[in-house]
């Protein structure tokens, strides 16, 4: 068999058939033996997923030893990757319920993770107050759209200024509803064509393979 | 440099420190003031309740150390509520991290419980952990739970478990409740869960994401939605258990307040500034 049938046509085929099998499964009842087919199908994703995880795991791991080994740049930090790793993976594939790694969880990473996101309410008022300005008429819609809709969200709002509701609703609802929608929609209708495009063999990436230029 | 000037350029580091203010204060000093319950966390918190006792739900835990804070308070009182009524409980999670924190959730549920409530793992609730592969994981599950899952998080051997019995794909759940903090798999749940088996859903996001799930609650495949921490402290006070969120929705009145007032600042400052220029 020629190298191209097995590294490009066969993978193509069988990418085409599997996935016309998903799809017409999910539109119209078939046999138990395809249904079965499709579970088993199913469960390779998620199988490859979790070998997905493990592999990308022990990568990072080789990458960060290696970078202690040779002493590169900013090794220490490896150091700590290679600590928190052993510890937490130690804790965790030994009881999921033991308290320590548990402790971890709930005193390490729930503030560290919470932080560093509630810093971005500092990072937007500092931003707003510089740029939300009402330049032009496009710029202050924006900004009335974005103070209603702020004064919706917030618990008192609807106290202190009860008008912001419906509007701040309509807003939601129906231009910023119906953006969202259309987005939704070309979202997929882009998935579709792109589908359509690897099951013809036309989007190649998916196997590693660069499509190839057009000659001009 | 003028006044306006001098404020026009006000140095960032002030405007942190009064943010920091806004949002400690009323945490440092709790506050309750009236809150208008929003009609997407009413929806929400009625469909709940309307499900009968004796029920099987699925609960995706999506909430990781970045959204707990917000979401986790609300996830804690609904499975409160639900096993209240009587309404069994399965978990899962399409995150390892959330996984985990789904355990906290559960562990801090379980210590809120009020006595006499039957809340035995295994029989009124299960946890099936992480489910690997994203929304193919999702529709692998939902078609057939013993193809992706044998055990259960702790390791429990799914045969063993009582309440999974005859529990093995999405159509034997009577609801399914996605907290998906900011995940973005809501959507998951709706394409392979709602469409194909017609099982009603409602989720919990952070509060920036609740426009971008408006399409599917006006369509109807998505029973109202609990936005960020706002959500979670509406649940609270309509089951009547104060806690974190509601402390937390207090913050967010001042630190509301005090954008919306900057920003107004800002625009005047601004409009002063450049009517002084053109007279100039």
């Amino acid at each position: 068999m020629s190298d191209r049938l097995i590294k490009m046509q066969i993978p193509i085929i069988l990418t085409a058939i599997i996935g016309l099998i998903m799809i017409i499964e999910f539109f119209f009842p078939m046999p138990t033996a395809v249904t079965n087919l499709n579970v088993t199908l199913r469960s390779f994703v998620t199988i490859v997923s979790a070998a997905a995880l493990i592999l990308g795991t022990i990568v990072l791991t080789i990458y960060h030893g290696k970078k202690v080994g040779t002493k590169g740049s900013e090794w220490y930090y490896s150091i700590v990757y290679i600590i928190a790793f052993v510890v937490t993976a130690g804790l965790g594939v030994t009881n999921v319920r033991d308290t320590t790694f548990l402790w971890i969880y709930n005193n390490m990473t729930s503030p560290i993770g919470a932080a560093l996101y509630s810093l971005t309410a500092f990072y937007i008022t500092s931003a707003a107050y510089r740029v939300l300005r009402a330049r032009n008429w496009n710029a202050a819609v924006l900004l009335v759209c974005a103070l209603i809709v702020l004064l919706m969200l917030i618990p008192i709002g609807a106290i202190l200024f009860p008008p912001v509701v419906p509007i701040g609703t309509w807003i939601r609802n129906i231009p910023s509803g119906a953006g969202f929608r259309g987005m939704i929609i070309g979202t997929s209708l882009g998935i579709i064509g792109l589908g359509v495009r690897v099951f013809s063999g036309r989007q190649k990436e998916h196997m590693g393979i660069r499509e190839e230029r057009r000659q001009e | 440099m003028s006044l306006m000037k001098k404020l026009l350029d006000l140095d960032q580091r002030i405007i942190y420190a009064l943010m920091f203010i806004a949002l400690a204060f009323p945490i440092l000093n709790p506050v309750v003031l009236p809150m208008d319950i929003q009609e997407y966390s009413r929806v929400s918190f009625e469909f709940a309740d309307s499900i009968p006792a004796g029920s099987v739900v699925l609960i995706e835990g999506g909430l990781g150390a970045a959204t707990y804070p917000q979401g986790g308070p609300g996830l804690e009182v609904q499975i409160v509520h639900l096993l209240g009524k009587g309404v069994k409980i399965v978990f899962f999670s399409i995150g390892t991290e959330t996984a985990a924190w789904t355990v906290t959730a559960i562990d801090n549920a379980l210590a809120a419980m009020p006595s006499g409530v039957a809340a035995e793992d295994g029989v009124n609730w299960v946890h099936l952990g992480y489910v690997p592969g994203g929304e193919s994981g999702v529709a692998a599950f939902a078609n057939d739970i013993r193809s992706v899952k044998s055990e259960d998080h702790y390791g429990t051997p799914i045969a063993q478990i009582p309440l999974l019995a005859n529990i093995n794909k999405a159509s034997d759940f009577t609801a399914v409740f996605w907290w998906g903090g900011s995940e973005g798999s809501i959507p998951y749940g709706i394409r392979q869960i709602v469409t194909p088996f017609g099982v009603p859903m409602t989720g919990m996001c952070t509060t920036n994401e609740v426009p971008n799930y408006t399409p599917y609650i006006n369509s109807g495949q998505l029973h109202g939605i609990l936005g960020g921490v706002r959500g979670s402290a509406e649940y609270e006070y309509l089951m009547d258990m104060p806690g974190l969120a509601l402390g937390q929705a207090m913050a967010t009145n001042f630190g509301g307040l005090l954008w919306a007032f900057l920003v107004v600042l800002g625009n005047i400052l601004y409009f002063i500034a450049r009517k002084e220029e053109g007279d100039n």
